[in-house]
């Protein structure tokens, strides 16, 4: 018979490297057009990060996302960056990006503030143009000035920055301290269905409920859900490097490494818990790791709602949910003979992963 | 069983095969551009202000296309294929190794060894990992010969005739063991124990006494891989003015580069590092791997040099995700609220420390989970193993004590009949909440992410009329 069950997990991330120093370097350059190009260290690896950074500077200089192009990794031209590691781009590259992109806007602003009759400080950009606080109409179109600030002041309007997120170490002794600049949030609910002959565990929904401050884009906030999603079924359910006694893997490939497909994926309903972070650009933190941290905890918290089954080592394949249903059922009467108060904590013993 | 085949009768004329031909319009060549160059910009990239939009990336055209280039479509003229030799040994001493057959085969250009690398050590935190193993073998992955050939075929054959004579050590498999002192040490004189991080807050000792149940429960991880879509690839071109091009899947370019100079010995002003649009990194591609091997081979043989990991190669001679052993000690009021908390956490490091210095340290800092916790004490420690190595994977050391925290606290839950979203609600971070660190948190909405999920789910309403309901 097939039972279900559902189960939660909430988690905390940290965004950034631990303690240790991990700059982002970036250069803006606002061409004569009032078009953009950003040059960042950073490697694309699928994230969509390009995309975000461009939507960060466009955001800074008051142009759209297509507007900006952005030129990635090569140590021959884009300054250094720490990398596409530890949800650290929207966060730290990101604020480098915006950082650049204001030194820029503060040119274009010398540039057009004669041009306006204002000082500097009374400007600000949006929409393409640059203008005056209150007065959005009395502007420049931002392609303007930047083509008299190459053109006739001789100022082009390039701005590099850096930027690291503010640390204090820990104490060796204690491990207090402020190992990083901000964390984020989430929880995730997961409804499974439970074969109770065979142990098969099916995932049929998860609910996922996820902070990254403000989101610069939402589409790829959930496009790194729906992945981390799929990556903790996998970690929950099947995928599992396996050794021979002598220290040698026996499935270094996809027939005998089980991979969750397609067909295996859950229906996914994400949500965005609305929220800001001072301390990133427009409010951003980051979200591509937390996706998949608490998906396994849910999954196997269903489980257990589904058929009392505390599996403790991952992955909960069929056979490790059979064999702890089983054991349960032969001390089943052992239980209520004896009266025990408490269920036990833990489940059935299961093999090591290194067996 | 003999059976009678069709076949087209001999004397079709010339004539009726060339109408066929028009029939079916076969195209003698293929049209010159085969995707539209008329460019239709999705309206969110055009909007202001950009942040919030739902833009689409600037790649998923050439995606979409087929028109992205990863390293494996790209040829340079003369380009040769590399293959690395694996030693298929969890731990062995190399008494020799012998390529000479391997050169001698038509179409091997050049043979590289351990011995052949200035500086044959490189990490992110510790140097403990060889670019090719020269003098021990650590895991079964570790290379121990570089081969370029005109073609991949032939540089895979070519491994064959590599003769490697092994003292095969008993490898250390055990974390548990590896943690023992009287285990022999992995990188004998070095300790197998080669990170460990405390937290300490308040009184734990004191916290057990004064709840009403302490509550304990034992979890372990297994080992996993990243499986990007796009094995590990590089290109290396060495030119005549002694720069080196390397195109690779690095994730980590800046990093790379300070890499490749270590281990090449040459100032970075002689290294271009370029990473194109790398096929997913999960954590898998943040340090290098055959970089400096392929710059070598390129350097002794004057022509590009191409490596492009097998799926295989993927899983046993990149790195994995840790598989950790976690303990937890909990002890609550009648209420469920969390009193104290003990936690001692075992990290399988696997045969190099890669990205095990931040993995322990994540792992150790989020282990009590998003919850106010007193009293605290948690203990990690990472270890060595002749297994494959373990470093970066999205999430450090967080899906696994989450994992653990989560049961532990279902577990919990159940035992005190408290449903398992107030349990939750009445332990977890507000605004300003001290970390285990006893770092003051800002934007904290763990309480907001459980409630919203809670209310999508329908957690109150038994799962939106799909779910069976708590069963506490």
């Amino acid at each position: 018979m097939k039972r279900r069950g559902r189960g939660m997990a909430c988690m905390w991330y940290p965004i950034g490297f631990t303690v240790v120093a991990n700059p982002s370097s970036a250069v803006v350059k606002v061409n004569e057009d009032g078009t953009a190009t950003l040059l960042t260290g950073t490697v694309e690896t699928g994230q969509g990060s390009l995309t975000i950074l461009a939507q960060i500077t466009a955001q800074e200089l008051g142009i759209a996302t297509e507007d900006v192009h952005v030129v990635s990794a090569d140590t021959d031209t884009t300054p250094m960056d720490t990398g596409a590691i530890a949800s650290r781009t929207t966060y730290v590259t990101g604020n480098a990006a915006r950082l650049a992109a204001e030194k820029a806007k503060l040119i274009l602003f010398d540039v057009a503030a004669p041009m306006l009759g204002v000082k500097p400080a009374q400007l600000e950009a949006g929409d393409h143009k640059i203008f005056v606080k209150g007065y959005p109409q009395r502007n420049v179109h931002i392609g303007d000035v930047a083509n008299h600030a190459r053109m006739v002041t001789g100022e082009p309007p390039i701005g590099s920055a850096s930027y690291n997120p503010h640390t204090v170490a820990l104490d060796p002794e204690t491990g207090q301290g402020k190992p990083f600049g901000t964390y984020v949030y989430a929880t995730q609910i997961a409804e499974v269905e439970v074969d109770d002959e065979t142990g098969e565990v099916e995932v049929l929904r998860v609910v996922a409920s996820h902070d990254c401050g403000t989101a610069i884009n939402p589409m790829l906030v959930e496009g790194q859900v729906e992945g981390g999603v799929s990556m903790g079924v996998g970690f929950a359910l099947q995928e599992e490097i396996l050794f021979n006694k002598n220290g040698v893997q026996i499935n270094p490939n996809l027939t005998n490494y089980i991979m969750p497909t397609s067909l295996d994926m859950p229906e996914v309903e994400v949500d965005i818990v609305d929220n800001y972070d001072p301390t990133g650009p427009f409010g951003a933190k980051g979200v591509g790791e937390p996706t998949l941290v608490p998906t396994a905890a849910a999954i196997l918290n269903a489980i257990h709602n589904a058929v009392g089954v505390r599996i403790t080592s991952l992955p909960a394949t069929s056979e490790k949910v059979y064999a702890a249903m089983k054991a349960k059922r032969a001390q089943a009467p052992k239980q209520i003979a004896g009266g025990e108060a408490r269920p036990q904590i833990g489940g059935a013993p299961a093999p090591s992963p290194a067996d | 069983m003999e059976k009678k085949t069709d076949v087209a009768p001999k004397a079709t004329p010339l004539e009726t095969l060339q109408e066929a031909d028009q029939i079916l319009r076969v195209p003698a060549l293929a049209p010159l551009v085969t995707y539209p160059l008329e460019v239709l910009v999705p309206e969110a990239r055009q909007q202001t202000p950009a942040v919030g939009q739902r833009a689409t990336r600037a790649d998923g055209r050439l995606h979409g296309l087929g028109q992205t280039k990863y390293i494996d479509d790209w040829y340079f003229p003369g380009m040769l294929y590399a293959k690395i030799k694996r030693a298929g040994v969890a731990s062995a001493r190399i008494k020799s190794i012998d390529t000479k057959e391997a050169e001698a085969m038509p179409g091997v250009v050049a043979v590289i060894t351990g011995k052949d690398i200035p500086c044959n050590s490189f990490g992110p935190s510790l140097k403990d990992q060889p670019v090719l193993a020269d003098t021990r073998v650590f895991h079964a992955g570790d290379g121990v010969a570089a081969v370029a050939a005109v073609t991949e075929q032939i540089a895979a054959e070519a491994l064959d005739k590599i003769k490697v004579e092994y003292e095969v050590l008993t490898p250390v498999l055990d974390p548990l063991e590896s943690l023992k002192l009287e285990t022999p040490g992995v990188h004998a004189p070095n300790a197998n124990i080669y990170g460990h991080k405390v937290i300490k807050k308040g009184d734990v000792e004191k916290a057990f006494a004064e709840s009403y149940q302490v509550f304990e429960g034992s979890f372990r991880t297994q080992m996993v891989e990243h499986v990007p879509l796009e094995p590990h690839a590089t290109i290396a071109m060495w030119d005549p003015n002694g720069r080196v091009s390397i195109y690779s899947t690095l994730g980590r370019i800046t990093l790379g580069r300070a890499d490749v100079a270590r281990t090449l010995g040459i100032p970075m002003s002689r290294i271009r590092m370029i990473a194109t649009i790398v096929g997913g990194n999960f954590g898998g591609k943040n340090e290098i791997t055959t970089e400096p091997a392929l710059a070598l081979l390129s350097k002794k043989t004057g022509r590009p040099v191409k490596c492009t990991f097998t799926r295989p190669e993927e899983f046993y001679a990149s790195t994995t995700r840790h598989p950790l052993i976690m303990d937890y000690k909990t002890g609550v009021t009648k209420e469920g609220k969390i009193l104290g908390r003990k936690i001692r956490l075992v990290l399988d490091g696997g045969a190099y420390c890669s990205w095990s210095e931040t993995t322990l340290g994540k792992a150790c800092i989020l282990s009590a989970g998003p919850y106010n916790i007193e009293n605290l004490y948690a203990e990690a420690f990472v270890v060595y193993t002749n297994k494959t190595m373990t470093g970066a994977m999205r999430g450090f050391g967080a899906p696994q004590v989450c994992f653990a925290y989560e049961s532990h606290m279902d577990d919990i839950a159940i035992a005190l009949n408290i449903d398992p979203l107030d349990i939750r609600l009445l332990n977890a971070f507000e605004e300003g909440s001290l970390s285990p660190t006893g770092q003051k948190l800002q934007s904290v909405v763990v309480k907001e992410s459980l409630l919203q999920a809670a209310q999508r789910f329908g957690w109150n309403t038994n799962g939106n009329g799909k779910g069976n309901g708590a069963k506490s």
